[in-house]
């Protein structure tokens, strides 16, 4: 174990030589992750045609409410495409999907669900990105600071204080700090958004805030166990032994160890960050899909939904297979095995 | 604390001299004695209005938890221990992709496609969908980590030796399998309970979920973010109730977990 992990270090910045084996193995891995995230898509398409077609209840029906009369129904049916045989109709659905086209709004109808799509999804991205970049940015050096002082009062406050956090619901916290950061001191403002950048940095912060809530946490408490483990290994006793200092040692080498299960973490967590981004932008008045999503909810535009839902599905088997991409790049130790 | 919480939350609801429904005192009044969490914008009391939504959140969240475990331990044990590959690789693609949907879109899509305002039997306006679509979705997960566990388990001593004394795959399967699969993803699912509490009130937000007047967590903190200005108690009752059942929920998990680890 102790000579798996010292090169990990030392090694990595100077280690050309074993470039082109590792580099074409690395490719190997990357192309049978993509194989499967393909498979994977191919099943959340099917999937999402399929749930239309045979869950309970009638979607037209849904859509128009109990009073509507037959021919109504008939007619939204035909619109809907759901009239057809469940095969052909499954044909018709797939060759629409590969050129990109999702079907047409019920209720907004001049647009297409692809074009609502492109317009709400960057919203929502950048909000998921601000949060990761939050979350790294307060957790790593968290999760490093309780590994220092493991055992003591600061740790176990810290620790009841993340539990506390990854309880309260991110909804519920954006209103928090939309009661004292917008009512009471109005130093943000309490949603929307401008629409240009940086001005948006602005409508962005709370609830960037509000999200993290449930990430960082987990950042965390995964990087103070990291930490803690690394810690007790032979090579972190060597460097200490050779008279390097502790704020050295956790920056040079427990901290590189520990952000690797940060990308798996962050790759995990890219479906509950898409939902969560939903409900906070529901709160905030972001004007990105979880919004549209309510919108489409209350109006029952039930192709706007499905197409968020499979955009946002196939974002994150492609987000995962790209963490375990960065993960095998960044990590020698599985390149080698 | 768990069992504080649930106690709290049939009892209140009983004891407490005003209905959930009933107009009882003027709107917007500030926390009292007689009111403990004030009352709403028609002048309903939120104190029991917060507690017998408890009721709802957390009889639905064992309900679709329950279930979804139970379903989702059977199909993924079978799956773990079928001997038809096909049968095993159908359910795992058929679970990745359940599961590559974030779950509230999910559940959202399920709900609408449902349609939210079909009533079935004394249950409220929008339970039935929410309870319907958490069932399709929510036996996925266990599925996957019933299907870890059988493959672990598989090869075990005792499996084996079950195996060559000539018991049936089904006998195996509820006799020897079955309860060793469960102890894990029962201790997941007390965790998994956080989640769901967390996305039914999610729902009140999003459109779906349980419709008022009916009370429950999300619908009631979502009638009082309007105020929240001034009548900021309506809000944060029924939140600050939410986040200790997390709390609460995530303290019997974690003791679930680090027991079921020290016994093998």
């Amino acid at each position: 174990m102790t000579e798996d992990v010292v090169p990990i270090a030392l090694d990595e910045p100077t280690a050309p030589a074993r470039r082109g084996s590792s580099a074409s193995r690395w490719g190997r891995r990357l192309a049978s992750g993509l194989g499967q995230a393909l498979v994977v898509s191919y099943v959340v398409v099917t999937v999402s045609y399929l749930m239309v077609r045979l869950v309970p209840g009638d979607p037209a029906q849904a859509v128009l409410g109990a009073r509507a009369t037959p021919q109504a129904v008939a007619a939204l049916r035909h619109e809907m495409h759901i009239d057809r045989p469940l095969l052909a109709g499954y044909v018709d659905y797939l060759g629409g999907l590969l050129r990109g086209d999702l079907g047409d709004s019920i209720v907004q109808s001049d647009q297409t669900v692809s074009g609502i799509v492109d317009r709400t999804l960057p919203v929502t991205l950048e909000l998921i990105f601000a949060t990761m970049l939050l979350s790294v940015c307060v957790g790593v050096p968290l999760g490093l600071l309780l590994a220092l002082k493991q055992g003591r009062a600061v740790d176990h406050a810290f620790r009841v204080a993340l539990v506390v956090l990854l309880a309260t619901p991110p909804f519920f916290l954006g209103l928090l700090l939309i009661v004292a950061f917008s009512l009471h001191w109005t130093l943000l403002p309490a949603g929307g958004w401008a629409g240009t950048w940086p001005a948006n940095l602005r409508y962005l912060i709370l609830p960037a805030v509000a999200m993290s809530a449930f990430l960082m946490p987990q950042i965390g408490r995964t990087v103070r166990q990291v930490a803690i483990d690394v810690s007790q290994q032979d090579f972190i006793e060597a460097t200490m032994a050779r008279g390097m200092s502790t704020r050295t040692v956790m920056v040079r080498h427990v901290m590189p160890n520990s952000l690797l299960p940060v990308i798996t973490l962050l790759g995990l967590n890219m479906g509950a960050l898409i939902a969560g981004a939903v409900v906070v932008e529901a709160v905030f008045g972001l004007p990105g899909i979880g919004s549209e999503l309510v919108e489409s909810v209350g109006q029952r535009d039930y192709p706007v939904i499905q197409g968020i839902a499979i955009v946002s599905a196939l974002f994150v088997v492609f987000s995962n297979a790209a963490a375990d991409a960065l993960y095998t790049l960044a990590d020698p130790r599985t390149r080698r095995s | 604390m768990l069992g504080v919480i649930v106690v709290l939350c049939l009892v209140i609801p009983i004891v407490w001299p005003d209905s959930p429904d009933s107009l009882v005192a003027a709107p917007y009044q500030a926390p009292s004695l007689r009111h403990p969490f004030g009352t709403d914008s028609v002048g309903r009391d939120v104190f029991v209005r917060t507690f017998a939504g408890g009721r709802i959140d957390l009889i639905v969240a064992a309900v679709v938890v329950g279930a979804s475990l139970a379903i989702g331990t059977l199909l993924g044990t079978l799956s773990g221990a079928s001997r038809h590959r096909a049968v095993d690789t159908f359910l795992m693609r058929l679970v990745d992709a359940v599961i590559a949907f974030p779950f509230v879109i999910l559940i959202l899509v399920l709900v609408v496609l449902i349609g939210p305002d079909r009533k079935i039997g004394p249950m409220p306006a929008g339970l039935p969908a929410t309870v319907i679509a958490f069932l399709l979705v929510g036996w996925a997960y266990y599925a996957r980590l019933a299907r870890a566990q059988t493959l672990a388990l598989r090869q075990s001593d005792f499996v084996v030796a079950a195996r060559i004394l000539g018991y049936s795959q089904p006998r195996i399967i509820v006799r020897h399998l079955a309860p060793g699969v469960a102890r894990v993803t029962a201790a997941y699912a007390v965790g998994d309970a956080i989640l769901a509490v967390v996305v039914i009130a999610s729902l009140a937000f999003l459109g779906a979920g349980v419709q008022p007047p009916t009370p429950e967590w999300g619908n009631i903190m979502y009638e009082g973010r309007a105020f929240i200005a001034t009548a900021w108690w309506i809000t944060v009752a029924p939140g600050v109730l939410l986040a200790v059942t997390g709390v609460a929920l995530s303290l019997v998990a974690d003791a679930l977990l680090s027991g079921s680890r020290a016994d093998p």
